[in-house]
């Protein structure tokens, strides 16, 4: 094993294990603040640290310190205290470990070697994530079960029906899908939709497969157990479901794993149906060639961007009620602006080196690669958002809708699309 | 006397409300509205910056008691525990004394109301035939450090003025 | 090294796994060890760079069949009081081995007969989707489609069962 081989699996070992839990906080702020503007409210925008509020994101700091620091209580009356302090655990792993098999650029080639971009360098790819993803389950079952509370017990139970029922159409739609790309490997499913269609439109799988599409979303909602398919915790007739008797860090646990379970299977819709760590119409080999002309657009675009979003903190850190001499909003919106452009400033910097030293062929390709993570994170912070836009939209289904919508309509649909599909494929080939 | 039937007509059986995803993406598109507006530009938010901005309030609203005096200054309470016996929540607290100055016979020596007990009803001022409680000093945040703090006696409920005049009090609105 | 140690830890956690199963006396117990087994024996694929089986055996065994066994226990709530004495355990614990033993010792003895074949890395590919659905799809095409009609027979069975009890209500 060379440096390369080593300093290759500490960026993917560390990208895998650290992304999921830094967007852990993003989508807590994005869900509470994100609820806020949908409702008209502001959501959370007090905790501040010396005054620095972060848009929010010390609310997270401070609940997550709370969570931390609270006792640890196991109640009295349960008797199997290894599986209820297990199932926390179950969720919260399972959710990270589903993430491994995502690529989050296009494959390396450095030294003549190609690197796959994926925490785990398996050409397992979608298959490693339906393989753990269906062992979450039995966290949300072990909790339900072990809390010894009839709630829990219920929401054990439809937590376990539901993501049988809904792991049915997942698997349909993804056949369709494979039929399509020929592939289970997700570097290479992102690669193919890196392709354009009569020339202009990007292969994306959503353009390929919408219905697919549709249904692998839906099916990943119920998966997530999130709104409308969140019955599991439904507060209003089973309190919280099976995280009823938890509390402190092993509640903390199961919050996390939601939220990162949401983000790995957003990371998984945006692979396979928005093109993943794709760039429409800059494919890799493209950026590679044309490295100057990359670099120059970028370091057109920054400071614009830049200008727009100062802009935005300008307009938005005021406080409107009460003019004041110094408004610590202005004062703290001074320091967000000062800090974005330093950054602006060095970006161009690292740009403006490289433009100068001239784009070797290493350097191009890690450049294309960052791009590639970058454009990639984007795609899966607005795939979040819409599962936060979801959420707070749409009311919760019965538990006889969610399975008569499982079993009666997506089922039969994912099969009519798997013979579509094959047809078209056949005729087509 | 016949029973009204009324037939409330059932929504949603429409084709294009049973495909739901059309109605789902409608609905998606009003909170999306929602959320930008409110995302791009913060000050069109429906709320009230809190400690910044103190809500209005009128002079129905039940905050903090205040003992009434009559024009003199004296005490208008005479300590006849109609609002003791009629607190729900028994905050009340008080011990009759001998007035001298002819008005009545009793007056109140001491009168402690428990802010902790209290629940805010209203009922010892619906009680008052001398119309010497009132709730209307328009104090809504009671804070304090510690328990005996919210026990606040005669001179406290004495010292509390109204913002509100006696028009606006019994009109109910300023 | 690693992957001897590998192997020893997933062969000895599939034998523990299975022992789990027959003696704990709560079904949630013997659930969740022979989960232990399932897992154990997807890694002992895995190491036979397996893929696929690894993941079927994930997705298939450990993922959907067992956590539908799992709901099931759970559905029925069965209380530790309600679970039947089982005083004959041991003697038909006992007597198992006893009867097996010979067997064992007849297994054994048939391995070591067993002529030595030189190890040979798997070739690159091996194990994966499109190889074993090639052999599928040429070799063993009509194998294939034989268990597909069982299936099938199985999923008929099945809703011609759930649909008799609904009748009889």
């Amino acid at each position: 094993m060379s440096l390369l081989d080593t300093v290759i699996t500490i960026i993917r070992v560390l990208f895998a294990a650290f992304i999921p839990v830094c967007f852990l906080a993003v989508m807590v702020w994005m869900e509470r603040r994100g609820c806020g503007f949908i409702q008209d409210r502001s959501g959370p925008n007090r905790a501040n640290v010396f005054g620095f509020r972060l848009m929010g994101i010390v609310q997270n700091l401070a609940d997550g310190l709370k969570l931390a620091f609270k006792e640890d209580v196991i109640p009295a009356h349960i008797k199997y205290k290894f599986y209820y302090v297990l199932a926390p655990v179950i969720v919260f792993t399972i959710a990270i470990v589903s993430f491994a098999s995502v690529p989050f650029a296009d494959a390396l080639v450095l030294g003549g070697k190609s690197y796959l971009m994926q925490g785990i360098p398996t050409d397992l790819g979608i298959l490693w994530f339906m393989a753990i993803v269906g062992f979450a389950v039995y966290g949300i079952i072990l909790a339900g079960w072990s809390s010894h509370n009839k709630y829990g017990m219920l929401g054990g139970l439809r937590a376990a029906a539901q993501v049988i029922s809904y792991e049915i159409p997942l698997g349909l739609a993804l056949i369709s899908l494979l039929i399509v790309y020929g592939t289970v490997n997700l570097t290479g499913i992102v690669q193919y939709q890196g392709q354009l269609l009569f020339g202009f439109i990007p292969m994306w799988g959503v353009v390929l497969q919408p219905l697919g599409a549709i249904i692998f979303i839906v099916a990943a909602f119920a998966e997530a157990n999130r709104v409308p398919f969140d019955l599991v915790e439904g507060e209003s007739e089973i309190v919280a479901g099976f995280h009823i008797e938890y509390s402190g860090m092993k509640f903390a646990m199961f919050f996390m794993g939601e939220y990162v379970a949401m983000f790995t299977s957003s990371a998984i819709i945006v692979s396979l149906y928005f093109g993943g760590f794709q760039i429409p119409w800059l494919s890799t080999a493209f950026m590679v060639e044309h490295t100057r002309l990359v670099v120059i657009l970028l370091m057109i675009a920054l400071p614009l961007l830049a200008y727009l979003v100062v802009g935005w903190i300008r307009k938005n850190n005021r406080n409107r009620f009460l003019p004041r001499e110094s408004d610590p909003d202005v004062f703290e919106a001074t320091w967000y602006i000062r800090l974005l452009w330093a950054a602006v400033i060095l970006l161009e910097l690292v740009l403006l080196i490289f433009l100068i030293i001239g784009a070797g062929g290493a350097a191009a390709r890690i450049l294309a690669a960052c791009l590639q993570v970058a454009t990639f994170l984007v795609k899966v912070t607005f795939m979040c958002f819409v599962y936060v836009w979801v959420r707070w939209t749409l009311p919760r289904f019965r538990y006889d809708q969610l399975q008569r919508l499982g079993w009666q309509t997506l089922i039969p649909l994912s099969l009519l699309n798997i013979f579509i599909t094959g047809a078209i494929v056949v005729v087509l080939s | 006397m016949s029973i009204d039937i009324k037939t409330v007509e059932r929504k949603g059986g429409t084709p294009q409300e049973r495909v739901y995803l059309v109605e789902v993406f409608k609905g998606m598109a009003v909170t999306f509205g929602h959320f930008i507006r409110n995302f791009l530009d913060n000050s069109k938010l429906y709320v009230r910056h809190y400690p910044e901005v103190e809500p209005e309030i009128t002079a129905r609203w039940r905050g903090r008691h205040r003992l009434t005096r009559h024009e003199d200054g004296t005490v208008k309470c005479v300590a006849c525990f109609m609002c003791q016996t009629n607190c729900p929540a028994k905050c009340i607290m008080i011990e009759a004394g001998e007035r001298n100055d002819g008005r009545t016979e009793k007056l109140p020596v001491r009168f402690d109301i428990d802010l902790l007990e209290c629940i805010y009803c209203g009922f010892c001022v619906e009680a008052c035939p001398m119309d010497a409680i009132r709730m209307d000093t328009g104090i809504y945040a009671l804070t304090g450090t510690e328990r005996d703090s919210f026990v606040i006696g005669l001179n406290e409920l004495l010292q509390s003025e109204s913002p509100f005049t006696d028009e606006e009090y019994k009109k109910g609105s300023k | 090294m690693l992957v001897d140690l590998l192997y020893t830890c997933f062969a000895v956690f599939s034998v523990l796994g299975a022992l789990g199963l027959i003696i704990f006396r709560h079904p949630m117990n013997g659930a969740m060890s022979f989960l232990i087994t399932l897992i154990s024996i997807a890694g002992l694929y895995a190491l036979l760079s397996a893929k696929l089986l690894f993941a079927l055996q994930l997705i298939v065994y450990a993922g959907a069949i067992m956590s539908m066994i799992v709901f099931i226990i759970m559905f029925l709530n069965i209380q530790p009081e309600e679970l039947p004495a089982e005083k004959t355990k041991v003697i038909y614990l006992v007597g198992g081995a006893v009867a097996v033993l010979p067997v064992a010792f007849f297994l054994i003895k048939v391995i070591k007969r067993l002529p030595n074949m030189p190890i040979s890395f798997a070739s690159e590919g091996f194990g994966g989707v499109k190889e074993v659905g090639l052999i599928f799809f040429t070799e063993w095409l009509v194998p294939f489609e034989i268990v597909s009609i069982l299936l099938l027979v199985a999923l008929v069975g099945a809703v011609v069962l759930a649909g008799k009890r609904e009748k009889n209500k």
